[in-house]
């Protein structure tokens, strides 16, 4: 067998490679995001780099004793969960403050609302509510695939195998409904409006609620397992990986994508999508390809996507932007990163 | 597929109280310098020689695809996802069953999740099994029977229990269902860990090596659940497009009944050796390069399952002949 790169074969730098830095960092990148102005990215030996604009080398923590599962922001801090079984909370200074202590059972999701840190171990989800000394333990038939807050934090969705539970945020306590459908759900995601429900599942499909009457449809025909999701522009499109393309789906009028095809926009070639991230306000997207290579598009069919980043030889397994949109990081599951500026002229 | 930075996993199973504690134990204290990773239920135990021990509950879970034997393991594909992040290289990833369970989801995990194939493959299925109960247990559980079909090893533990005569008749009863598992009679699971971790009994090309280790023997059997083995040879070519309708439809239709299937064929027409093995429906296929000059052109196929008599097969096997 032999691995080949398909994709665009440019031997040309790009403006981001040339006007950025470009760091092999050589530990398999797992997640990132945004705190305060700067981004935290996390990696397979329990550091936590953060990388501060205006600045070229990252500040490193040791924070896990091994890998750095899954990551969430709230803007002021981070919350990371390890194949150690900690849940811990790290300040933008990389002070870490132990949450809570699995041991040999891994801490495999984790969210965010405001001051209520949330995280999933085995089939129990833990809430520690603002104020509150202890937390609040939620049950679920199988293990955690993934936890996601609506917009205002009333709701919690919480994947696993059968489809979701949505937990509502009542005054003294959580009251569950049961969104379902066969199969094992991972990712998942409420819409920006918090009309509909996404869940990414085993099979190569992505899966859809509508909350109000928990009407549901099913999007599939990927090749590849979705791995990766974002929610980009007004209308709103859900944007997905797993195709050799970005497979975009309106969540538009009433109801939604059902009946209707998707805008397919940056051909990958012969590679799969492996992440997706939004570029806000502009109806444009960042695509990771297995390969390494980004590409920047618009939704829009008629138009051609613009090289980011050249290949690497792995897969894009992270892509974050600063708060201010000035800066955006990429990241590959062989540790080389890109860390630059997003537009000319703005260091 | 087969690629060099795959990490190895072994399947361990084993009937209740045949000694698979004692051989984790045995993994976790040795000084072997080497990188497990060793997915446990409920184990109190860690590892002193760097190995790392993950705690799983077995969530088999029904793929989504209208079949009902395509099972995988939840959990596994979580596991084993987040073991291939790790900045250290793990040698080898050992994945402990509870006493009861099927080995198939396991096998079919590394079949069906696509991230698991690139990254792991599967290495040898070992079953622990008592010697001193093991064909008491074959008649009454139908889990003890299914791990005995899916082994590659076979650990006959507790020897030193049994007298000479006995353990022959246990490893009669063992080949009976499994004519290609490697027996080895141990005590205390006291066996160089060479023999069970590194064996590469999944990849195709293990096919061709291994020789079933046939009895001549009756083929009777007690009751209709009991799970035996049947092998068909031919001289004469198969015609491909035969073998492909009889086979595909044989799996779709009675793949709940065959646990496992392997065959080494010579189609008309084709230079090429052709190896697939199987597991249920699931099966995964390749040409494996010419003829040793020295052999003849024989093709084999082994069924390992249930009601094996019900399926026509010699019948099947025959008509794809070439005319």
């Amino acid at each position: 067998m032999i691995a080949e790169s398909l994709q665009l074969k440019s031997t040309k730098q790009t403006a981001l490679e040339i006007r950025g830095k470009i760091l092999d960092i050589g530990l398999p990148v797992t997640s990132s995001v945004s705190i305060k102005n700067s981004i935290a990215v996390g990696f397979g030996d329990g550091t936590i780099r953060f990388f501060d604009p205006g600045l070229t080398d990252p500040r490193v923590f040791k924070v896990h004793s091994g890998v750095v599962l899954c990551m969430v922001s709230n803007g002021n801090y981070i919350l990371t969960g390890g194949d150690d079984g900690k849940f811990l909370k790290i300040s933008f200074d990389g002070e870490v403050e132990e949450i809570a202590d699995f041991g040999s059972r891994w801490v495999d999701t984790v969210a965010v609302y405001k001051n209520d840190k949330v995280c999933s171990s085995g089939n129990k989800v833990y809430v520690w509510h603002e104020g509150q000394k202890k937390e609040k333990i939620l049950d679920h038939p199988s293990t955690v695939g993934g936890l996601a807050f609506c917009s205002n934090g009333k709701y919690l969705a919480v994947s696993c195998y059968g489809g979701v539970t949505v937990w509502e945020r009542l005054d003294r306590r959580w009251k569950s409904s049961r969104f379902i459908y066969k199969g094992s759900h991972g990712l998942v995601s409420f819409s920006p409006d918090s009309k509909y429900l996404i869940t990414a599942m085993q099979e190569n499909e992505i899966h859809a609620w509508r909350l109000r009457d928990k009407d549901n449809l099913k999007m599939s025909g990927y090749p590849a397992k979705v791995k990766s999701f974002d929610w980009v522009g007004n209308t709103p499109y859900l944007v997905t990986s797993g195709a050799n393309q970005a497979i975009c789906w309106p969540f538009d009028g009433k109801d939604g994508p059902k009946g209707r095809k998707p805008i397919c926009v940056a051909d990958g070639g012969k590679q799969y999508s492996t992440f997706i991230k939004s570029l806000p306000d502009e109806e444009a997207i960042f695509t990771g390809f297995r390969d390494g290579t980004v590409l920047l598009s618009e939704i829009d069919e008629n138009k051609n996507a613009n090289i980011i980043r050249n290949p690497t030889g792995a897969e894009v397994t992270t892509i974050a932007l600063t708060s201010d949109r000035s800066h955006i990081l990429i990241g590959d599951s062989k540790g080389s990163i890109l860390w630059s500026t997003l537009w000319a002229g703005r260091e | 597929m087969s690629n060099t930075s795959q990490v190895p996993v072994t399947v361990l199973t084993g009937f209740l109280g045949a000694g698979k504690t004692t051989l984790l134990n045995r993994i976790l204290t040795e000084q072997h310098g080497r990188k497990y990773a060793v997915i446990v239920n409920e184990f109190g135990e860690q590892g002193i020689d760097n190995d790392l021990v993950v705690d799983a509950d077995e969530e088999v879970f029904e793929m989504n695809n209208g079949c009902i034997c395509c099972t995988v393991r939840g959990d596994l594909i979580r596991i084993l996802s987040g073991l291939m992040k790790r900045a250290d290289k793990l040698d080898a990833i050992i994945v402990e069953t509870t006493g009861l369970a099927d080995p198939a989801p396991v096998a079919q995990t590394f079949f069906v999740d696509q991230d698991v194939a690139d990254r792991t493959k599967l290495d040898a299925i070992v079953t622990v099994a008592d010697a001193v109960h093991l064909s008491s247990q074959i008649g009454e559980h139908h889990e003890a029977e299914e791990q005995i079909a899916f082994a590659d090893v076979v650990l006959l533990n507790k020897i030193d229990l049994v007298k000479d005569k006995e353990i022959d008749i246990v490893k009669d009863r063992i080949r009976k269902i499994n004519p290609y598992a490697k027996i080895i009679k141990t005590n205390r699971c006291e066996t160089p860990l060479k023999d069970i971790i590194g064996l590469n009994a999944f990849s195709l090309d293990r096919v061709l090596e291994v020789e079933p280790d046939f009895l001549d023997s009756d083929h009777d059997h007690e009751h209709d659940d009991d799970v035996t083995s049947v092998s068909f040879v031919s001289e004469t070519p198969l015609d491909l497009e035969k073998f492909q309708d009889w086979f595909g439809n044989l799996l779709q239709t009675r793949g709940q009944d065959i646990l496992r299937s392997k065959g080494i064929l010579d189609f008309v027409g084709e230079e090429e050796r052709y190896v697939f093995q199987g597991v249920h429906m699931l099966m995964d296929a390749s040409p494996m390069g010419p003829w040793p000059k020295d052999k003849e052109k024989t093709s084999r196929v082994v069924f390992i399952g249930r009601n094996l008599d019900t399926m026509d097969l010699e019948r099947g096997f025959e008509g794809c002949k070439s005319a």
